[in-house]
């Protein structure tokens, strides 16, 4: 029996099950039966990976395939990357699952329902090869997700849940709009028989349009600037495991569905339009600026926590927008080292909200000095995030900043600041929660008005299980091996050829093990860059923790150049659904500009 | 950002946005005279393959079968979210009248009112049944009639009264009639496989074209939607009209 | 050569968007999110018309070229995202007007503002 499907097929199925069961299941049989489905999936996924090494496999649905030179059915096709993506999403639920044991007391399965179907939802969306089906998982994760938000039901996460639900549907709908223009084009919603169609023409402002609605639809879920504006609202509100998904695994998939459909679909969009290249570029680029220095102001911890989500996604935009396989490597080496260390973060915050009752930076000062395994946690995540040479991240963001550093020598340095500020603010808030340093108020935004906090009682070293694994794995997976393999696959991964070649022939789509290598990358930007970067995030937490030590005219001159901007970022970040369209309407015309730019 | 800002913000994209979206819609076919492809091949050869006679339901069950199978489940998604987010201290009680306005003196229900609902209850529930059947015939299919078989049920409401439609239409039974809607559809795509074809290959007898049990794997898929969508529909409605309601003094 | 109804497909688009930017009613910001939607109906629908065909069903005219059911069958799908996404923003309102007995966007919750 062909083991794709099922890997969809289980997760919906065990959720369908858990529905009807709801009235009869014991309590906590919800919580083990979720946590071992999502381990099945996990394994039938790396299983999947490791058998499509050599070769990729298409699988048709209900068997129909080309008929009359025509794409009938809809097609997966499984790789080593999209099935290793799925894997490692699977991977994310399974911590999470057990992170959440006891957390949904009081809702019956329906959270349990709902997670699993995200699962298959991001499942199918990493293995499909059909661009309408694509949509739907698109929107069937997105359906969940906006669901989950707003648990709670307090004010805050109903806000946060509308204008995440409100940007997301626009988005979906500008999606709709691009397959509806690309189907009017090619009359195909396969991905290689778009790619086949579009191929060896030019861009014209119909296929232009079609990618700009599709890729906004995209950046939109990955939050990246000007799109970003619900990321910070939706999981800061939303309960702590979903928060774990969101900021670990549902931004920066969307990212990888961008890869997908840019190698399979647009494959030629490097030569078409160089100006919108540079723009995404510049838009990763702004947004780990952005989410760096918004992480500064915050004292809701996993407001912060989000806000250098935006960050981090930035630095993975940069990485796919390079165009190139090794980009596209460092972006999902930076994917998986990312998603461990932010949701091991969120989960961290997790701990903080059920074992002190409350999120809140300031009124946490020196509060959790009880929970140091958690502090710790809380300073290896930080500098991990900062860029300490060690781990996933930095290896995704070496490949990364390799990537564009011939072109943008600029680059680099911007988002080893970016990667700096988020680690420092992350710092700071261990520095002041775990150890009591710092003064009481640092002229931060508003915190929450009332302490929030989140079913207590659950026991903590069941909680550290899978905030010390994800920990383990972030550090371990690292080296030239890796480095290596994930390359080669990601240079199999942007063969728009044998892609084609494989869905719409049959061919093998085996992969002729290159003999020229691949462009290993060159010497580090500057070896010293990520230290200096540590060091810059240990300067931050340490000015801001020690402001009232400084010399009174420094103090007041930095709040002279910081006051205004601090103050700009809040106002932007407010919360009005309105301003975020209206920011939605400026990302579109940027991305429509830049490809009528010469 | 004030108002005012928010707008000329939104007018200065929709300056360069509008230019751009103009030039890229008449890029389109000519409206009335595209040729699809894909389309034609449908029509061509729907009929012969698998004895059915809606193309739009060979293209929903059959041909791009799997696409529906997760919009069923963003329906099924969206109820759940729905259930979950509306949850509060209600229990099965029934005895009050949801949707009352303060102050707004009571009209008893009118006979003629009971009467009509209780004359179109049942040819509603009828005729969703008949679309759900027909639905690889004849426009239909199990999203539609599913949401006329909500209405029908609706209609109990309309004429018994609150108390008495939930006693008729109970949430465990919509619940799991949301299940197996879905679970029909899961399964069903699992049978091929386990015969060793692919997921939803429809490897049933096709019957006769024009016949009622024609398409093979197509009318299953129907019911099972059918049968999710009016529970989906149902606990919706349920829900909402739940939310209005005054709790009774019995119920905590 | 007519384009007539793409274009109105995008000027739907735009006066939704526009409704979504001004409203200062989050029921009326669903409709306007509606309207959005109708538009990527109407864009669909509209590709897929072919002038003089009759439709994609063969129950009571004998089959031969219609209009495109492809299309029909992707609008179905757009449908039931509409009727899902509508019912998930109507559920969230509903609470949030319980909770903060207004129902415009622009006024936040005190922490917020």
């Amino acid at each position: 029996m062909n083991l794709i499907p099922v890997a969809v097929i289980v997760p919906l199925l065990a959720a369908a099950l858990l529905l009807a069961l709801e009235k009869v299941l014991p309590k906590r049989l919800a919580d083990g039966f979720a946590l071992l489905v999502a381990i099945f999936v996990a394994g039938l996924c790396l299983v999947i990976s490791l058998e499509t090494l050599d070769q990729p496999e298409a699988y048709w649905f209900g068997g129909w395939r080309i008929q009359n030179g025509v794409v009938l059915g809809i097609a997966f096709v499984a790789d080593p990357v999209g099935a290793g993506v799925a894997a490692f999403a699977a991977i994310l639920f399974s911590g999470t699952f057990l992170f959440a044991w006891g957390f949904f007391g009081d809702t019956g399965t329906r959270f349990h329902v709902l997670m699993l179907v995200l699962l298959a939802a991001m499942v199918g969306f990493c293995l499909t090869g059909d661009l309408f089906s694509f949509f739907v998982f698109f929107e069937l994760m997105s359906v969940t997700a906006f669901a989950l938000t707003a648990y709670k039901l307090e004010s805050a996460s109903l806000e946060g849940a509308l204008s995440f639900t409100v940007v997301n549907t626009i988005g979906s709908f500008l999606m709709l709009a691009g397959i509806g223009l690309l189907y009017g084009r090619t009359d195909a919603l396969n991905l290689a028989a778009i790619g086949g169609a579009l191929d060896g023409h030019q861009a014209d402002a119909l296929v232009a349009m079609a990618l700009v609605l599709i890729l906004a639809a995209l950046l939109i879920k990955a939050a990246a600037a000007p799109f970003h504006f619900w990321l910070a609202d939706a999981h800061a509100v939303a309960p702590t495991p979903v928060s774990v998904i969101f900021s670990g695994i549902m931004v920066s998939i969307a990212l990888f569905g961008a890869a997908r459909l840019i190698w399979t679909a647009f494959a030629p969009l490097d030569q078409v339009a160089p100006a919108f290249r540079d723009l995404l570029l510049y838009l990763g680029t702004f947004s780990s600026l952005l989410g760096g220095l918004a992480c500064l102001i915050q004292r809701h911890v996993k407001r912060l926590l989000a806000f250098s989500t935006i960050s981090h996604v930035g630095i993975m935009l940069v990485g796919l927008a390079a165009l190139t396989a090794p980009g596209l490597a460092g972006m999902l080496i930076y994917l998986v080292g990312h998603g461990l260390v932010k949701g091991a973060l969120f989960m961290g915050a997790g701990i903080l909200m059920a074992e002190c009752q409350d999120i809140d930076e300031i009124r946490l000062r020196g509060r959790a000095k009880h929970l140091p395994l958690t502090g710790l946690t809380f300073a290896a995540g930080a500098l991990l995030l900062a860029g300490l040479p060690l781990g996933a991240i930095h290896e995704g963001h070496h490949l990364i900043s390799a990537a564009v550093e011939a072109q943008h020598p600029w680059i680099p340095l911007a988002l080893a600041l970016g990667s700096a500020l988020t680690g420092g603010a992350v710092l700071r808030a261990t520095g002041r929660i775990f150890l009591g340093l710092g003064p009481a108020s640092n002229g931060e935004a508003e915190g929450p008005g009332k302490p929030e906090h989140e079913t207590p009682g659950r026991p903590v070293w069941l909680m550290l299980i899978p905030i010390l694994s994800f920990f383990a794995v972030a550090c371990l997976a690292q080296g030239p091996a890796v480095t290596d393999t994930v390359l080669d696959l990601a240079q199999g991964f942007a063969d728009h050829d044998a892609y084609g070649q494989l869905v719409l022939e049959g061919g093998s789509g085996a992969r002729e093990p290159s003999s020229e290598g691949h462009a290993a990358p060159e010497a580090p930007s500057s070896p010293i860059l990520p230290w200096v970067s540590v060091l810059l995030a240990l300067l931050v937490a340490g000015l801001q923790l020690l402001r009232e030590r400084l010399p009174a005219p420094l103090v007041w001159l930095s709040s002279l150049v910081l006051r205004p901007v601090f103050q700009g970022l809040d106002r932007l970040h407010n919360g009005r659904i309105g301003d975020y369209a209206a920011w939605l309407a400026i990302g579109l015309a940027l991305l429509g500009g830049a490809f009528v730019l010469p | 950002m004030s108002r005012t800002a928010r707008l000329v913000l939104f007018f200065a994209a929709l300056l360069v946005a509008v230019p751009l979206g103009i030039l890229g819609l008449i890029g389109l076919p000519s409206f009335g005279h595209h040729v699809s492809t894909y389309g034609d091949v449908v029509d061509a050869m729907g009929t012969d393959l698998r004895h059915v006679t809606n193309m739009v339901a060979l293209v929903t069950f059959d041909v791009r079968g799997f696409d529906t199978l997760g919009e069923e489940f963003i329906l099924f998604s969206a109820v759940t979210g729905v259930t979950m987010l509306l949850r509060g201290d209600r229990g099965e009680g029934t005895s009050a009248d949801p949707v009352r306005i303060p102050h707004r003196r009571r009209e008893g229900r009118s006979e003629a009112v009971t009467g009509t609902a209780r004359w179109l209850g049942p040819m509603t529930l009828l005729f969703g049944i008949y679309v759900t059947l027909h639905g690889q015939l004849t426009p239909g299919g199990g999203f539609q009639g599913g949401s006329i078989i909500a209405a029908a049920t609706l209609l109990i409401y309309l004429g018994e009264g609150y108390p008495a439609w939930r006693k008729i239409v109970r949430s465990v039974l919509l619940d799991l009639s949301e299940a197996a809607g879905v679970g029909i559809y899961l399964v069903a795509g699992l049978v091929p496989l386990l015969a060793g074809a692919t997921y939803l290959e429809n490897i049933l007898p096709l019957g006769e074209v024009g016949s009622l049990l024609s398409g093979g794997l197509i009318p299953i898929l129907n019911a099972g939607v059918a049968l999710a969508v009016a529970g989906g529909f149902c606990s919706i409605a349920i829900e909402f009209l739940e939310e209005t309601r005054e709790p009774n003094e019995d119920e905590t | 050569m007519s384009v007539l109804p793409y274009l109105i497909a995008g000027w739907l688009f735009v006066i939704g968007l526009y409704g979504v930017v001004s409203s200062r009613n989050y029921m009326h910001l669903i409709g306007c999110l509606t309207v959005i939607q109708s538009s990527t109906y109407v864009l669909l629908l509209a590709i897929g018309y072919h002038e003089g065909r009759p439709a994609p069903i063969f129950s009571d005219h004998p089959s031969g070229p219609a209009v495109d059911p492809v299309v029909q069958a992707l609008v179905l799908t757009d449908v039931v995202v509409g009727a899902a996404v509508s019912a998930l923003l109507l559920t969230l309102v509903l609470q949030l007007k319980k909770r903060r007995g207004t129902l415009d966007p622009d006024e936040l919750s005190p922490e917020r503002d």
